[in-house]
This record gives structure tokens, sequence and C-alpha cells, in this order.
């Protein structure tokens, strides 16, 4: 029986397609009358059609017996090894769309106007009918994109300025002033996370307790900082404690001309030791990010610091701040050394300029023969920074660096040559240009076709 | 190769004639003068150094011509070697302040040495033969040139110029003339009121003869002195070629009247002094200065000689009641002191 239903359907198929073939679909349909007995009084040709199409229902599957929420679960989420290894963050990561969003009850696919439900009932005096309006093609491109839109991860976005060292972690994102005590406020103050980290402790009773420890800086730009570690059970509560100690620690540091520290300096906490070297106006801020993000908070703007030893981020800070106190200012010097301290500038012309000068100043009989008269060894406290000799790297001794300067030499001055074409004539062009026209770059050739 | 310097001197040509037409515009006589044998006169020197009113911070200031900053260096110094480490700035200064000379324009008429006739058309192009031994200035350096129709004679000017900086090039001066010298360029610089930058830089780039240096700093110098920005150029080496242009083309009352406000009277009488002397044809140049009666000597000026005689004598009797006041207090408080 089920072979010849196929056949039947075979036949039906195609007689949608031609009418001459009605007269054997009738015939077949006679044949497997018979075998349909209980149908008997329906037209045979109903019976034809009716049967193939029904379609077995299971009232049961997990669409109808999971909430919405479980089922996006399944589809979302992550297992517990998988998240050990890191899936289901970031980029990728899966997440749930609300199917419900951008859909009104009484607003669907047909544009039909609804009195009361979406429409007030009386418009003036005149009772609003129910009507049809053309369809609106932009509804459906509008909930297709509002989806689209929802069903990916987007990072958070932080603008350039407000980002912090890498990604959108803490360090070194600024996170405002420290909060008001009492009715002092902390005007033109801004605090700088250094160090944001999970520290564990053991306690007799719970075991391993996890804290969250937060490092900052706090300045205002102007000489005035502080710094201070606050630990909580929440990293926000870590930053405000660290915060609002840093506000209560703020100690005076001495800028050069605002920009820079008075003179070299050396400074060491535990084994971290920092070499400090003053620079001029326009240099930039060359050292290690913490100490970076610290002189931007004092108001440090040009400085090279190099650390040598152990890179424990809060004992270069410490040594840093250690040895930002340390700094002697030119009247110090001055009156430590009974000496006028005078400042040669390049720039000048290595004019003479008197920065700072002692009540009594000394002649040169009184000077020591081994008394250190350099001014930058003297404020390191007769120490001399070790500045090893830079050697050439291993492969300017091959024969092939030879070779390759042989064949590079002919674009030493490329660039000034450059240059100089630019200021000359806006563009890049042979000299033979002025005589020559076509002496130009991308020249091409008029043809007749042209 | 010539026909970019052949441009280059047909411009400065016709930029030196149009100088020349307005010199002769400027001058009743219509003879150009030689403003060298006055300038280097040693009481003008003195003069002109007088209205420099040098200031030694001024002098080496930092002038920001695209060079980064180095690192300051210090010096622990004793009194005495304070002293005689300013002594050697003031020599310094001395040397910086040297005023670049204030010369007559060349005239382009290079002398003949032979006349080859034999050799017309030997070559399509010139031949210029240059003496590159050692240990010989660029003035004197022999240049000579063949040309097309077989005359053999010495370079001009541009000519020599050209074959001197090709074959000992000075650090900064380019073969052609930046486009900052060109009309519209050089007005967008002067609104700005980069002054001395211009001066400094044609310095560098042209010879004081070349007419289109002489054309530059004219331009630069009225400029300066429409917008009265005279403190932009105190206390450089150009100020004292400004005031001599000032004088030699007769228009010192803008000058005069800003000395006179900001009553600097020693370097009002110099500058009348200097007018005097550049215009000896000047009806109030008889008057003579003598210590004290200083506002004598510019009211004759004032009177005979200046253009804006008006704002110049209110501007005088301003100064001349300032001055009584002064005095008048000082005698008070001498008197409150209880001296006679």
């Amino acid at each position: 029986m089920s072979a010849s239903v196929l056949r039947l359907n075979k036949v039906l198929g195609k007689c949608v397609y031609g009418v001459r073939l009605t007269k054997d679909v009738l015939n077949t349909s006679q044949r497997v009358q018979n075998m349909f007995t209980t149908c008997a009084n329906v037209p045979i040709l109903t019976v034809a059609i009716c049967t193939p199409i029904s379609v077995i229902v299971r009232n049961t599957s997990f669409f109808n017996k999971l909430p919405a929420e479980a089922l996006w679960k399944g589809v979302t989420s992550v297992s517990n090894a998988g998240r050990k290894r890191g899936r289901g963050k970031g980029i990728g990561k899966k997440m749930a769309k609300d199917l419900n969003r951008g859909q009104v009850i009484g607003v669907g696919k047909s544009n039909i106007i609804w009195p009361g439900l979406t429409v007030p009932v009386l418009r003036g005096r005149e009772l609003v009918q129910q009507q049809k309006l053309p369809e609106d093609p932009e509804r459906e491109k509008m909930l297709i994109k509002l989806r689209d839109d929802m069903g990916n991860f987007r990072p958070l976005r932080l603008s350039p300025i407000e980002r912090g060292w890498s990604g959108t972690k803490m360090p070194g994102r600024s996170i405002g002033p420290p909060d008001p005590v009492g009715e002092e406020t902390f005007e033109g103050f801004d605090t700088k996370v250094l160090e944001l980290k999970s520290v564990f402790n053991m306690k007799g009773s719970a075991g391993r307790k996890r804290q969250i420890s937060a490092f900052v800086v706090t300045g205002n730009k102007n000489g005035s900082a502080g710094i201070a570690l606050g630990k909580a059970l929440e990293a926000k509560a870590a930053l405000r404690k660290a915060k609002n100690r840093a506000g209560q620690k703020m100690m005076y540091l001495e800028i050069f001309n605002n920009h820079t520290v008075y003179h070299d300096f050396f400074c060491q906490f535990g084994k971290t030791k920092i070499f400090v070297t003053k620079k001029p106006e326009g240099f930039g801020l060359v050292c290690h990010r913490a100490i970076k993000t610290t002189c931007e908070v004092i108001g440090i703007k040009d400085l090279y610091a190099k650390v040598e030893g152990p890179t424990n981020l809060q004992h270069i800070i410490k040594a840093f701040f250690i040895g930002l106190l340390h700094q002697k200012t030119h009247q110090m010097l001055a009156d430590e050394k009974k000496l006028h301290v005078v400042e040669f500038r390049e720039e000048n012309d290595y004019f003479p300029t008197v920065v700072a000068s002692p009540a009594t100043c000394r002649t040169l009989e009184e000077i020591n023969a081994d008394e250190v008269m350099d001014y930058t060894q003297y404020a390191l406290g007769n120490r001399v920074f070790l500045k090893k000799k830079r050697l050439p790297p291993f492969f300017t001794k091959l024969p092939s660096w030879e070779n390759y300067l042989k064949k590079t030499q002919y674009t030493r001055n490329r660039d000034k040559v450059k240059v100089t074409l630019l200021a000359e004539y806006d563009e890049v062009q042979s000299f033979y240009t002025e005589k020559y026209p076509e002496c130009v770059h991308g020249y091409r050739e008029q043809t007749e076709a042209d | 190769m010539f026909c970019r310097s052949c441009n280059m001197s047909f411009k400065a040509q016709c930029i030196s004639k149009i100088n020349i037409l307005r010199h002769i515009t400027n001058q009743t006589t219509g003879v150009e003068r030689d403003p060298a044998p006055v300038f280097f006169n040693a009481n003008v020197q003195q003069l002109l150094k007088k209205l420099t009113r040098v200031d030694l911070r001024t002098v080496f200031r930092t002038k920001r011509y695209g060079v980064a900053l180095k690192t300051p260096e210090y010096k622990f110094l004793t009194a005495e070697e304070l002293n005689m480490v300013m002594k050697e700035a003031q020599e310094k200064a001395e040397q910086k302040l040297q005023m670049p000379p204030v010369v007559k324009a060349h005239v382009d008429e290079p002398e003949v040495l032979s006349y080859d006739y034999e050799l017309q058309k030997h070559s399509e192009t010139k031949f210029v033969f240059t003496d590159i031994s050692f240990g010989i200035s660029d003035v004197e350096r022999t240049i000579v040139v063949r040309d097309l129709n077989g005359v053999l004679r010495k370079a001009t000017p541009d000519e020599r110029l050209r074959m001197n900086e090709t074959y000992f090039p000075k650090p900064g001066r380019k073969i052609r003339m930046p486009h900052m010298f060109e009309k519209e360029y050089l007005k967008r610089l002067l609104d700005q009121g980069k002054y001395e930058f211009v001066l400094d830089r044609a310095c560098l780039q042209f010879e004081p003869d070349q007419p289109i240096y002489q054309d530059i700093t004219a331009t630069t110098y009225e400029a300066v002195d429409t917008a009265r920005h005279y403190s932009s150029l105190r206390s450089t080496r150009h100020f004292g070629p400004f005031a001599f242009h000032l004088a030699w083309n007769r228009c010192i009352d803008n000058f005069l009247l800003d000395l006179i406000q900001t009553d600097r009277l020693d370097e009002t009488v110099a500058l009348i002094q200097l007018y005097h002397i550049v215009n000896p044809e000047a009806e109030s140049a008889s008057a003579k200065y003598k210590p004290g009666l200083e506002h004598k000597f510019i009211q004759a000026y004032v009177e005979s000689d200046s253009k804006k005689r008006s704002v110049l004598e209110l501007a005088l009797q301003a100064n001349v009641e300032l001055h009584k006041q002064r005095a008048e207090t000082e005698a008070g408080i001498r008197r409150a002191h209880g001296h006679a």
C-alpha cells in the first residue's frame, strides 16, 4: 500500500503541471479506492490530496518545555571546562538576543490601524475605523538590524584619553580627585591607578582570603603628589580607599622650570635602582610607564629614567619619590658650596645666567684641590653614571653588510633631496623638468586615442 | 645648467632696476649716493650702536629655528670667575651684534678680458673657469666665463655666487633663492612679525651688495617702521642698518615719536645726529647739541625737517611737561629732606 501511495504522490506532483494526466490520476485513484474502505463516502480527489500532507505532530519538545532563558543559556553559555580554557570571553562571545525588542502590540507585518489599540478611538468627533494601510518595508529591515546588532559582544570602548596602559584594564587610568574631607576639596587634583591586583591572606579560621589591592598616585600637576595602597574585597572599594589615603599623604616635590627635575639623581628602594636624568623642554617622558604616569600627575614633563634591578612597581614608585624628595634646588647647592650656580644653555650661545647665589661667595684660594666641582657629579653625591659603550651590532662585521652599504649608497641623500624638491616645486620631480616637461613621475605619452 | 641661474639673475636684475628707480624718485638729485662711506664712519657706527640699545639677555635669546633644545649645563663659579665669563659674554655679544654692511648695489658690467671671435659657436653652452685653490676668499677668487660669442670675461656677481656656492657651499645657504623671499610669502612673514627671521636668513642667503638683498631688507625695515615694532629688532645686529635705512630715506619721524614717547632723550638726540650726518644738506644740520639742552636740539629738527610736525611737537611738549614735573617733585623731596 505504501508503495502505491508513493506512486500517487509522484503522479500528483506532476499533474499540477499538465491537465493531460488528470485522467490517469483518476484511474489510479480508482484503483487505490478499494483499499481505503473507510473513506468510501468522501470524493475520491479529496482523499488523494489530503493524505500525504498530514504531518505527525509531537506536542512536546524542548522548545515548549523550557523557558526562553534556559534555551538561550544552552546556546550562549560555555562549559566550565571551556571557561577554564578562556572560551566565551572577549570578541566572538555569544550573547542572548531579546527578540521582543522593537515589537509593539498591534503593530505587525501588515500595517493595520487598530482603534483603541494603536490609535485613539476618536479623532475629533469622528470615530476612527479599522483600516489597512500600505505595508511598511522599513519596519522589517529595522527589526532585523536591531537583532543583528544585539547578538555580538562589543568590548567597552574607552576614548584614547581615558584609556589606561593596556586595553580596558585599570592601571594607568584616571579615577578623579580624592573625596573632599569636610569642607576641604581636592581641586585640580587627579588620581591615577598604578596597580590593581588580587592578593591572598591565610586566616586561621577562614583559610585563603582574597582581597583586591590598589596602588594609586594623586597629584595636582604642580608639585604636590601622594601615593597610597588600598585593600578591599571589591576593586571599586579598594580604589576609593587608596585614592582617599593618597589624598592624606601629600608631599611637595620640587620641579625645575615647571618641566623637569633639578639635576640628575640616583635613587634606590630595596634592590630597585633608578637613574634619573634631567632633560630639556620637548624631550618628553622616556621611562617606565609607572614613572611616566607618576610624572604626569606630579607635573614633570621632561625626564629620562632607567630602572635597574627588580621592577616591582611599588618599589619603583617609592624609589622615585625618595629621589625626588632628596633633590637639591639650585639655591641649596649654592648655599652648600658657597659658590654661584651658573647656567649655560647651548640655544643661548652659552650665555652665563646666574640661577642661585650664596650669601657669601668663596674665592678661588678657598676651594680645595680635591673638591668635586662638576655640577652633575656633586648633585649625584660624588657618583658617576656608568654609561656602557654601545658596541656595533654583530652584522656590521659580515661581508653582506658591506654589500648592503654599497648597494644602498646611492639612496643616502634621497630623503633630503625629496624635502628640497617638495619645498621648491611642491612635488618630487627631476631637475630636467623645467627643460623637458615629460621628466616627471608617472608621465604617460599622449596617444592619438587620447 | 645655466639657464636657471640666468633666470635668477634676470629676476634679480629686474628687482634691482625697480630698486634703482625707487631711489631715483626718492632722491631729488637724481644721482645715487653710495651709503658705504657714511655707514662705516666711526661716528655713525657709534650712534647706531647706541640706538641698538644692547641688552645681553635679548642678544643671547633663544631663537627657535627648528633645532631641538639641549639640556643646560651648570657650573659652580666664584665671583671672579663669574665676572670673567660675563666679560667673555660681552665680547661675544659685540661679535654677534656686528652689523651687516650697508653698501651700494653692484652693477652688472663684467670686465672683458679678451675678444676671441674665432671661437664663436665653439660650444652650445658657456664655459665657466673657477680657481678653486685653497686659501682664496670668495671675493678674490678668479672666476671667468667664455661666452658663446667667444668673449672671455670675468663672471658676473650672480655667476660668482653660483660657482662659489657650488665649490664652497656655506651651511644654510641654498643655491636657489628660498620661496620665503618671494613677494607673497615675504608679505605673510612680515605680517606675522617675523622680521628678525627674514633678516637673518637674508644675511645668510645673499651678499650685501646684491640688489635683491637690499630690496628684501628695505621691505622688512619699512614693515617694521609702519607697524612700529621697533622692539622686535632691538638688541639685534639688524637695528643699526634699520636706523641707517630710516635716516638715509629721510623717514625717521615714526621712530623719533616712539623714542620721545618712551622718554629716551639720549637716543632721540643720537637719531637726529645720525640724520644730520647722513643728510648734511638738511636745514637743521647746523644745530649743535649741548648736553642738558636735548629738547631744544630736538625742537630744531622738528621745526625744520620733520614731516609729521604737529604730532612730534605735541609729544615733545608732553615730554617737556613730564621733565618739568619730575624736577618739581625732586625739588619737593629734597626740600622735605631739609636740603636747600
